[in-house]
């Protein structure tokens, strides 16, 4: 009898531990959301349905959570609203894109530790000063199986990430591989390890090569389509394309403790029905914020046509962008008149709703001129409102053509052609004046809407009545 | 920056993004810049990307019309 008993519990246990050999690890990833925080009740809901399929679904983002939408990036706390609906959706963590040091060192410090899930970034190192909690790694549990995740964020030419250098101040980056390869021990102690990667796709594959102890790159940043997910040199790689057009369920199956198979699906989520309606309700309780009717300035005498609005946001760029000129293209003026009052914050946003991003390029007087010449050519024959000078200029009436150019300083003299002079624009004028110049620019890293709103913010008062810097001759 | 689109060289502004690519790019072709919605974006290897792509990732993209079927 005592034979048949110890049988029976030999058996139980040989048929357990078969049970546990065959293992699944899911994760639902998103990348490059650029705060899309209308697709975020639809990735709720997907989450949600995931989970109650996967109790330990695995939620991650490969960065670039914010920079794209102004109710989200001019929130109070900037960005705020997308680390919300992150905690309220579930994420379990998030690497660090280029785009989340667009909110400044305080800005990201805080903004990280109002988030339920961690930052996690190998290659970015935080003086102690910023109080920012960025880990390297985290392991997870997922019920029993050990999860090493590892984030990286790409650097750009000057060693920081693509953000503005003044955000980047006082935090040290390290080369990504190497930053990787120092956490490869976590391979000993864990049963899956992913890298959370803001990397782009193509360094994703060059990486894969030396990383065959990492079961799946997890990727975002080049905006890459993937269908499912794609094998190099071993390793599993997904991403998809910006905004939340798709999120990635991928599969990770364990036999005898090592991932055997990896496969993935793609899930749409822009403009999908179902959606979570908590996450709904906190998008529109976002969408209704208050504070984008906060007056920034007051409005003396009425701007009566578009070349004043025009004016008024080339100084900007002049004044916040720190430089000689700017050029605003007509085309990017969207409202003609605003009476006396409060400018908002709202304001600006219809006055220039394009998200384009403000640069800075360095240009002769005769450089200047024949963007300027280029940009009128290219955007309807209206010629481009400028800051900081003046212009004159002859058509003709036949080709529309500008005969004659002539730039004049604001005391009305004329501006030197081979000096160089600093100069501002936006980044849809500067795609559109493909002239022969020596320097073809650079993004300062904040959009031209927001030089706006901190020159009103600055000035208190405006007043553009009559003011006019283009004679059509 | 450089970047290549089809077989055109181009020099783009730093942290430009792959739509602003792709207007110089019409501009230069002297075709309309109300084009740009038209035109689907795929990096070296086929994969699709969006305009919002930054260019710095794509030395040399493809592009051709949408398939408007």
């Amino acid at each position: 009898m005592r034979k048949i008993v110890l049988s029976a519990l030999a058996a139980m246990m040989v048929s357990a531990a078969s049970a546990q050999e065959h293992r699944e690890l899911h994760i639902l990833s998103t990348n490059d959301m650029h705060a899309a925080i209308e697709c975020m009740p639809r990735l709720g809901f997907v989450a949600d349905s995931l989970r109650a399929l996967y109790p330990d679904l695995l939620i991650l983002s490969a960065g670039d959570n914010r920079s794209g939408e102004p109710i989200n990036d001019m929130y109070e706390i900037a960005a705020y609203p997308m680390v919300a609906l992150m905690n309220i959706i579930g994420f379990d963590a998030t690497t660090l894109g280029n785009h989340e040091f667009d909110s400044g060192q305080e800005g990201l410090a805080k903004l990280i530790d109002m988030s339920a899930f961690p930052a996690l970034c190998a290659n970015v190192h935080p003086a102690s000063k910023w109080n920012m909690h960025v880990k390297p790694y985290q392991i997870f549990d997922c019920g029993g199986l050990s999860v090493g995740v590892i984030g990286a964020v790409a650097l750009g030419k000057l060693g920081i990430p693509e953000s503005h250098p003044d955000k980047c101040v006082d935090i040290k980056f390290s080369e990504p591989l190497a930053s990787i390869q120092e956490l490869r021990w976590l391979r000993e102690k864990c049963d899956v390890v992913v890298l959370l990667s803001h990397l782009g796709y193509s360094t994703d594959v060059e990486f894969s090569k030396e990383l065959p102890w990492v079961d799946i790159i997890v990727g975002g940043h080049s905006h890459t389509q993937l269908k499912g997910g794609e094998t190099h040199n071993g390793v599993f790689i997904t991403q998809n394309t910006n905004r939340l057009k798709r999120a990635t369920h991928s599969t990770l199956i364990l036999e005898d403790g090592k991932v055997v198979k990896r496969m993935a699906e793609n899930i749409e989520i822009r403009g999908q029905k179902n959606e979570n309606k908590v996450v709904a309700a906190l998008v529109q309780h976002f969408s209704d914020n208050p504070a984008f009717k906060r007056v920034l300035a007051q409005v003396d005498t009425p701007f009566e046509n578009y070349e004043e609005l025009g004016c008024m946001m080339c100084d900007a760029f002049v004044a916040e962008g720190k430089c000689d000129v700017s050029f605003q293209n007509a085309g990017g003026v969207r409202y003609e008149t605003h009476d006396v009052g409060g400018f908002t914050v709202s304001d600006v946003l219809r006055l220039d709703p394009f998200q384009n991003e403000a640069v800075e390029l360095l240009l002769t007087g005769k450089e200047l001129a024949d963007m300027l010449l280029k940009c009128y050519e290219n955007d309807g024959h209206s010629f481009p409102y400028v800051g900081g000078m003046k212009a004159e200029f002859t058509v003709d009436p036949a080709t529309k053509a500008i005969k004659k150019l002539e730039l004049l300083d604001m005391n009305g003299k004329k501006l030197n052609q081979k000096k160089t002079y600093k100069v501002m624009t936006n980044s849809y004028s500067t795609a559109i004046c493909p002239t022969n110049r020596k320097d073809a620019g650079r993004g300062i890293g904040r959009i031209t809407a927001e030089l706006v709103i901190d020159y009103l913010q600055h000035q208190g008062h405006v007043s553009y009545q009559g003011v006019k810097r283009l004679t059509q001759k | 920056m450089r970047l290549k689109i089809n077989r055109v060289i181009l020099d783009v502004f730093e942290g430009a993004e792959v739509q602003h690519a792709l207007l110089m790019y019409l501009v230069r072709r002297r075709m309309s810049t109300k084009l740009l919605d038209q035109l689907a974006v795929y990096d070296v290897w086929g994969h699709e990307i969006d305009q919002q792509a930054p260019v710095s990732e794509h030395r040399e993209i493809r592009i051709k019309f949408k398939d408007t079927k």
